[in-house]
């Protein structure tokens, strides 16, 4: 789909669920993914969405930049939320009620995924709710000050872990999310990143149109807290996927594929390097990152055949 | 500004504006497939049947194509327009009953099975992909070949098919899949009804990687007058 070239994108739609004019920093990818997303999702759904950057940028009293029924959650309850909304519009139905067809979906950050909301996010994949769950991925609590999560991969440096003499940053290996998406046995996985829109927004559509749980990561550069300048951000989400660090894949059903599938990977040198977090890096660690990248890629596709 | 009537909803719009803008104005959905917002309205599925009463006399027509005009009263869901579009619906299921977009339209609209003899073809004609060629590319690779049942979807007969770049634009709009695109190493292959092209793709000086087919690049070049050689690399590697 990425191969399309330059007259594609004039095809898209101009109507935005989620408009500009919000808060967020110059260079956010994050805000870009949400705007891809809305677009795809079209205009009849439900929002719910859990605190976080996204929430904090777009809905400052009294403005707001969504144009769809939008609930801000707690932290931890994005997806109690939308499964309520969920059976609450199954039991209106059951009742008799008229309600035009919306699609529900929850969104959160990747601490509000990760870390916080995880049993809320579990117990409402179990319960088999007909939602999409959208994690905005930016590898750290950014909207806090950049401390670290169980998102943050190894050796980046945080706030609550900076590099320095006795630290080298992150200590552990990020958490594979959708991978605990996919033990949940549900219909539909897959991850995404804004640089590549065309992939993304098929995805969402797909995952829309299917019925029951659906889980859709994302990965959203961010250029404050990756210490990294405003205009490479969709560069290094490229750069993310090219190297293996974060594949394009999708699951449906059990069959996994890959979406961008390179005859060579290239070196995570290349994703590291321009990224002020990584700068303290030793060629020994980044040894370290490579092997793990490259076994996990090489799982992947095992997977994908 | 001009007011009228959708649903006994009352709506001021801009002159010009089509019923279904106005009516997504008003979030009434209109149900559509040949549409697209950034293309001419053509009315060729006629799912968008309103009816429409300008002074005291009713008529179908398509809310896609039809201007609004100062105190017309829309229904949308009117009788006789439901009867029509579920005319049209059940006719373009017969047409082409594998596609799931035609499917789930029908059923939302009602019709879960056509009684007439079903055709088994992919195209609907919905004009999407020749409209996307010449307004959005700026070519006009494909367009209507005969007229009534025979009608198809084929390249330029007299251009031959260097007409088309590959952009694949076709492929991406194409509402049922009857046009696909597929890359294979260093080739891309696009399907269509009844015609194939092929395409080379160009190869980057520094990854190695097929990325845009050369036609493309050519047409691109010659229509900004970018130097020759300014695509040896890739978007990634620039």
């Amino acid at each position: 789909m990425e191969t399309l070239g330059i007259y594609v994108p004039r095809l898209v739609t101009k109507r935005q669920g989620f408009t500009p004019g919000h808060r967020a920093c110059s260079g956010c990818a994050e805000a870009l993914a949400v705007k891809l997303v809305m677009k795809a999702l079209g205009r009849n759904v439900i929002v719910a969405m859990s605190t976080g950057c996204m929430e904090i940028i777009s809905s400052q009293l009294p403005y707001t930049s969504w144009e769809v029924p939008w609930i801000h959650t707690l932290f931890e309850n994005s997806a109690i939320v939308a499964s309520g909304i969920e059976a609450g519009m199954k039991a209106l139905n059951r009742k008799g009620t008229s309600l035009p067809k919306a699609k529900v979906v929850a969104m959160g950050g990747d601490g509000a995924t990760f870390d916080i909301g995880l049993g809320a996010i579990s117990g409402a994949f179990e319960r088999g709710h007909d939602f999409l769950y959208v994690c905005l991925d930016n590898e750290a609590y950014m909207n806090t000050g950049i401390q670290r999560s169980s998102a943050t991969p190894f050796g980046a440096s945080t706030t609550t872990q900076p590099a320095g003499k006795v630290s080298m940053g992150q200590s552990t290996w990020k958490k594979n999310m959708p991978a605990i998406a996919v033990a949940h046995d549900i219909p539909y996985v897959a991850t995404a990143c804004p640089s590549y829109p065309f992939d993304l927004m098929d995805k969402v559509k797909k995952a829309t149109a299917i019925e029951g749980p659906t889980y859709i990561h994302i990965l959203s550069v961010c250029p404050t807290g990756w210490r990294i300048p405003t205009d490479m951000s969709i560069r290094l989400g490229r750069l993310a996927v090219e190297t293996g660090v974060f594949p394009l894949y999708e699951m449906e059903n059990g069959k996994y594929t890959l979406n961008y599938d390179p005859p060579q990977l290239r070196p995570v040198t290349d994703y590291l390097k321009p990224q002020g977090r990584f700068r303290h890096l030793t060629p020994k660690m980044t040894d370290k990152i490579q092997q793990r990248v490259s076994a996990e890629y090489a799982r992947l596709k095992e997977k994908a055949q | 500004m001009v007011e009228l009537t959708i649903d006994n909803q009352r709506v001021k719009v801009k002159e010009g504006t089509t019923i279904l803008e106005a009516a997504d104005k008003l979030n009434i959905s209109i149900p559509t497939l040949c549409h697209h917002e950034n293309l001419t309205p053509l009315g060729s599925c006629r799912l968008c049947t309103v009816e429409v009463i300008v002074d005291g006399t009713s008529k179908l027509t398509t809310a896609c194509t039809f201007p609004v005009e100062q105190g017309i009263k829309v229904r949308t869901t009117s009788r006789k327009a439901l009867e029509a579009r579920r005319l049209a619906a059940e006719l373009l299921l017969a047409k082409c009953p594998t596609s799931v977009k035609v499917r789930n339209l029908a059923k939302e609209i009602g019709v879960d099975k056509p009684r007439i003899k079903v055709r088994e073809e992919d195209c609907i004609l919905c004009d999407l992909c020749v409209r996307t060629c010449r307004e959005i590319v700026g070519r006009q690779a494909i367009k209507f070949i005969n007229r009534g049942l025979n009608q198809s979807v084929e390249p330029h007969v007299d251009l031959s098919p260097d007409m088309c770049i590959g952009c694949g634009s076709c492929a991406y709009v194409c509402p049922t899949g009857a046009i696909k695109m597929e890359d294979k190493g260093d080739t891309r292959v696009i399907h269509g009804p009844k015609w194939e092209i092929e395409f080379k793709l160009k190869k980057c000086k520094v990854c190695g990687n097929y990325w845009a087919p050369e036609e493309q690049l050519e047409y691109i070049t010659k229509s900004l007058d970018l130097p020759p050689g300014f695509f040896d690399v890739c978007p990634n590697c620039r």
